[in-house]
């Protein structure tokens, strides 16, 4: 199969396993605040995972740009977040009769942002090599279901029904799937940029774990319960990473 | 000289280089809350950083083992936090939370050094040619660990010479652990995956539990977000040239 044709199957079956987010919504209507520390907690653990991973590729192929490319795309995260002014913003506000529609528009902004850096990342990974690029999707794939559970809660305190919320889940992806395309074209008509490309992707998530997944977490559960299931969930990934060919 | 001295006095001497670690506090005069916050960040990050370099090491010895000593490292952790809890707890003029997460951070950066010792111990044994250039290599890497160790004690009113005395107390297992580590390779080989799996385990869990919510709580999540990348690339760096 032609490779960009494997990014984009992958990338999409990624975005796509965001529907399953809504599951634990359907089993109980009015989730309780412990499952959201929970789902942005498990996300972290694999977001820092994936990073771990497309550092050590980058370190292995060169340090210095690696290094670079990681301060690069924790620079762009966070000037986005300060030019659309989402620095503090809660992702998971509940809606109690508050139908700020700016709101609605600045986490969309927001998850856009977050999903558009996994893309990078699973399509670093792929230029890479291609079980690691598997490796990123299905990691990506797995951390989509947690994210999603938190974003369409969001969304069902607001009237939106389940399906909607799951197909918004999916849609928010899509930016995903469309980075990791065109970043893998990208990379491999200038092979030069992987090393950059790795670091990027891991300085991204690293940060976005920091300033979205992790603040949110620890005011919905306590320090305790997150730091054991993302220190597990990161020991976890390591080991698969270990495992890698 | 016999071999195994040689292995302890290097020890010896990258434990020394971890009070180093401590200088740079030498400089900041007064530390509010935020700036204590910051400092918090920079230990998460460059503990994350360590942990990272640790957990390659032992995959490439063992995945499944090097998790089996995460899964370890994180219950005991827990465990020493359920001990410390249940006692009044005072060092010097720190009490309470403070003194809690100081004696923490001294437990996990102290039992993180059995681990690293014992990577020394087994790496010497790989030829004593290539003993002062590891040295050298761990030595290097210590200061930054003495400077997390500083940045999480001077905020408590901790003095240079008290930060760089506990930076260098805290790595006294490496020439330890080394020793028999570098005498009974073969015994300590298996063992290796674990323990540093363990170490970056407890690492990796002192800053989920402690250190980020600490510098969550007194500074902005952007500030916060971008120290740890920072000090986290720094020390990723810092390990591939080393």
């Amino acid at each position: 199969m032609n490779p960009t044709l494997v990014v984009l199957v992958l990338s999409s079956l990624a975005a796509a396993a965001a529907a399953l987010g809504v599951l634990p919504l359907a089993a109980r209507r009015t989730a309780p605040a412990v499952w959201f520390g929970w789902s942005n907690a498990l996300a972290a653990g694999l977001m820092l995972g994936a990073a771990y991973a497309l550092s050590e590729a980058g370190v292995e192929i060169a340090a210095t740009p690696m290094a670079g490319g990681a301060v690069a795309g924790a620079l762009l995260i966070l000037w986005s977040h300060r030019a659309s002014h989402t620095e503090e913003l809660d992702l998971n506000r509940l809606g109690g009769g508050d139908a700020d529609p700016v709101y609605g528009y600045q986490v969309l902004l927001v998850s856009f942002l977050h999903a558009a850096s996994e893309g990078v990342a699973i399509g670093a990974a792929m230029a890479a090599s291609l079980p690691l690029g598997v490796f990123l999707a299905l990691v990506m794939a797995v951390h989509n279901v947690p994210e999603a559970t938190v974003l369409s809660a969001v969304l069902a305190s607001r009237g939106v029904t389940l399906p909607q919320a799951a197909a918004l889940a999916v849609a928010v992806n899509g930016a995903q799937v469309l980075l990791a395309v065109a970043t893998f074209a990208v990379v491999g008509a200038a092979p030069w940029l992987l090393p950059v490309t790795l670091g990027y992707a891991a300085g991204a998530l690293v940060y976005l774990t920091l300033v979205e997944l992790l603040p949110q977490s620890y005011r919905q559960a306590g320090a305790t319960s997150i730091a054991v299931v993302t220190s597990l969930a990161l020991g976890a990934m390591i080991a698969l990473q270990g495992l890698l060919p | 000289m016999h071999p195994a001295l040689t292995v302890f006095l290097y020890g010896a001497a990258t434990a020394v280089s971890t009070g180093l670690g401590a200088l740079p506090f030498a400089l900041v005069r007064r530390i509010s809350e935020t700036t204590a916050a910051h400092a918090n960040a920079v230990a998460a990050g460059l503990m994350l950083g360590a942990s990272f370099g640790l957990a390659a090491e032992g995959t490439a010895h063992g995945a499944w083992q090097t998790f089996a000593g995460v899964n370890l490292g994180v219950v005991f952790i827990l465990l020493t936090q359920r001990v410390l809890a249940r006692h009044e707890l005072s060092i010097g003029e720190v009490r309470g939370a403070g003194a809690r997460r100081v004696l923490l951070m001294l437990v996990v950066m102290t039992v993180h050094s059995f681990a690293e010792g014992v990577a020394i111990g087994a790496s010497f044994a790989g030829g004593m040619t290539l003993a002062t250039l590891i040295t050298v290599a761990i030595a290097v890497h210590n200061v930054p660990e003495g400077i997390a160790i500083s940045a999480v004690l001077r905020p408590q009113g901790a003095s240079i010479a008290a930060c760089a005395g506990w930076s260098v107390f805290s790595s006294l297992p490496q020439p330890l652990m080394a020793v028999p580590a570098f005498l009974f390779v073969d015994a300590f080989r298996p063992a290796l995956p674990y323990g540093v799996g363990f170490a970056a385990g407890a690492m990796v869990f002192m800053v989920f539990v402690e250190l980020l919510p600490e510098a969550l709580e007194h500074a902005g999540r952007a500030a916060v977000g971008l120290l740890v990348t920072l000090a986290l690339v720094a020390m990723i760096l810092f390990q591939a040239f080393l």
